[in-house]
C-alpha cells in the first residue's frame, strides 16, 4: 500500500469523496463503507489497533454529526412519520434517515482519508505532486525547505520561553495577559521564520537551482500498472456501490429519488 | 495565477507561511471541536466551527498582504493546505481541494482591485468572500443541504464576519506587527513602510 504511487493514490481516495457528496440515502455510504473498511484491515497493511485508535474518535463525531443534522433538516427532507420531539425540534422519520446518512458519509470520508495519511511518505508525496501534478519545483521544494523547519521551531520556541523565564516573565494569568503572551512568542517565532526563508531562498538560487520544471530528479516517482489496479478497484466498488443502490431504487441524490 | 513574475524568496516565505499556519489550523481544528461539544447542549453545535472559522483565511490575507503578487492568496491557502495532509490531518487529501476553494475565494478580493489595492477594506473583503466561497464549497461537501433554510442562512452569516475579523483584520495586525521587526525589508509591504518612513523624515 504504501508503495503506490502517492499522487495517484491521492486522486483515487478524492473521487468517491467527491461523488458520494451527491448521495442523501442511507444504503449507498453504508455499502461503500463496509467495502473500505474490509479493503483497510485487508490489503493496506495497517495494523488494526492503529487503525482503530485513529478510527474509533470519528464514530463519535459522527453520531453527534447525525444528531445535528436530525434536529435541523429542511422540509425537503424531513419527509416521513413524525417520531418524537426534542424541544423545539421535531423529528421524522425522513430527517433520521438523512441525519445517519450524512453521518455514514462523513465515516467514507474518514476511511478514506487514513487509508492515504497512514500509508503516504510525506516527502514522496510532495515529490510525486511535483513529477506527476506538474506542481511547480519552487513551491515544492519551497514547502520541503518549510517542512524541515518544523521540528526547529519548538527548538526556538524553548528557548524564547526561558529567554523570558530569565528575564523575569512569569506564566500568563487572566485572558488579557495570555493575549500579549501569544503576542510575545508568536511574532518573534515567525519573524525568525522569516529571516529563515530569506537565507534558505538565497543558499538554493547560490546552489544554482532555477526553478525551471525542465529538471532532473533524484528519486523518480512512477506509476505503474499496480497503481492504475488500485484506482480500479476502489472506484470499481464506488461505482458497483452505486449502481446496486440505484437498482435496489434506494439512491438519493439532492433529495431526488430515482424510483 | 503564474508563478514567473516571483521572486524564488517570496515563493520560500510563502511556503513557510503556509507550513506555519497548517499548524495553526490544526490546533484550531481541535479548538472546533471542543467549542463544538461545549455548544452541543444548547443546540447550537453548528455554531461551534463557524465562530473560528476565519482563521483557516489567515494566510492567504497574510501572504496577499505582505508579498503583494498575483496569485499569493490562492498558492498560500493551498500549500497550507497540502501541508496541513503531509502532517496527518484526518480531513486527509479533500483538504487540499477545501484549501484551493478557500484560496479562490480570498484571490478573488484581490483580483477585483487588480491586484493594486491592500486596504484594510480590501483585505476585510477577502476574507468575506473566502468564507463565501468555503461555505459553498461545505454545502455540497457535508450534506448542508438537507438543513434548513434558517440554520444555514444563519451559519453563513457568522462564517462571513468570521471571515471579516480573524482573517482580514488579524491578518492585517499580525502582518503590521511582523514589518514593525524589520524582517520584512526585502518584502513589498516592508518597502512600503520604508518609503513612508522616509517621506516622514524628509
Amino acid at each position: 500500500m504504501s508503495s503506490i504511487n502517492p499522487a495517484l493514490k491521492g486522486i483515487t481516495v478524492l473521487i468517491p469523496g467527491l461523488l458520494l457528496s451527491f448521495t442523501f440515502d442511507v444504503f449507498t455510504p453504508l455499502v461503500f463503507l463496509v467495502f473500505m473498511i474490509t479493503f483497510t484491515l485487508l490489503f493496506s497493511g495497517i495494523p488494526i489497533k492503529k487503525w482503530l485508535l485513529f478510527f474509533s474518535p470519528f464514530i463519535l463525531l459522527a453520531l453527534g454529526f447525525a444528531w445535528m443534522t436530525m434536529l435541523y433538516t429542511s422540509d425537503a427532507f424531513a419527509g416521513g412519520e413524525h417520531l418524537f420531539s426534542v424541544w423545539r425540534f421535531e423529528v421524522t422519520t425522513g430527517s433520521v434517515m438523512v441525519g445517519i446518512s450524512l453521518a455514514l458519509r462523513s465515516l467514507c470520508f474518514v476511511s478514506l482519508s487514513l487509508l492515504f495519511i497512514l500509508t503516504t511518505d510525506s516527502t514522496k508525496f510532495m515529490l510525486s505532486l511535483m513529477q506527476q501534478l506538474k506542481l511547480p519545483p519552487k513551491i515544492t521544494f519551497g514547502i520541503l525547505a518549510g517542512y524541515r523547519f518544523l521540528p526547529t521551531f519548538r527548538y526556538e520556541y524553548q528557548v524564547l520561553r526561558q529567554a523570558h523565564r530569565v528575564r523575569g516573565i512569569g506564566r500568563a494569568k487572566g485572558i488579557r495577559e495570555r493575549i500579549y503572551q501569544f503576542r510575545r512568542y508568536a511574532i518573534p517565532l515567525m519573524a525568525n521564520a522569516i529571516r529563515k526563508a530569506e537565507r534558505t531562498a538565497n543558499a538554493m538560487e547560490s546552489k544554482g537551482f532555477t526553478g525551471s520544471a525542465d529538471r532532473t530528479h533524484y528519486h523518480q516517482m512512477k506509476i505503474s500498472r499496480k497503481d492504475w489496479m488500485f484506482f480500479g478497484v476502489i472506484n470499481g466498488a464506488l461505482i458497483i456501490t452505486l449502481l446496486a443502490s440505484y437498482q435496489l431504487g434506494y439512491l438519493n441524490i439532492f433529495g431526488h429519488r430515482f424510483v | 495565477m503564474l508563478l514567473k513574475e516571483w521572486k524564488l524568496k517570496e515563493i520560500v516565505l510563502m511556503s513557510i507561511f503556509g507550513v506555519v499556519f497548517a499548524f495553526i489550523y490544526l490546533g484550531f481544528y481541535f479548538f472546533g471541536q471542543g467549542l463544538r461539544n461545549i455548544l452541543t447542549p444548547f443546540g447550537l453545535a453548528p455554531f461551534g466551527y463557524e465562530v473560528i472559522f476565519g482563521i483557516w483565511f489567515i494566510v492567504s490575507i497574510i501572504a496577499a498582504y505582505v508579498i503583494r503578487k498575483k496569485g499569493a492568496a490562492f498558492w498560500s491557502e493551498l500549500i497550507a493546505g497540502i501541508v496541513q495532509v503531509l502532517i496527518g490531518s484526518p480531513a486527509g487529501p479533500q483538504l487540499i481541494i477545501s484549501a484551493a476553494i478557500q484560496g479562490l475565494g480570498a484571490e478573488a478580493a484581490f483580483a477585483a482591485t487588480k491586484w493594486k489595492n491592500y486596504s484594510l477594506t480590501v483585505l476585510v473583503a477577502a476574507g468575506m468572500s473566502a468564507a463565501v466561497f468555503s461555505y459553498a464549497w461545505g454545502w455540497f461537501q457535508s450534506g448542508l443541504a438537507a438543513l434548513t433554510p434558517g440554520l444555514i442562512i444563519a451559519t453563513l452569516l457568522v462564517r462571513i464576519v468570521s471571515g471579516a475579523l480573524l482573517a482580514g483584520v488579524l491578518g492585517k495586525w499580525i502582518s503590521d506587527q511582523l514589518a514593525a521587526t524589520g524582517v520584512l525589508r526585502g518584502y513589498a509591504l516592508g518597502k512600503e513602510r520604508q518609503k513612508k518612513r522616509v517621506r516622514k523624515a524628509s
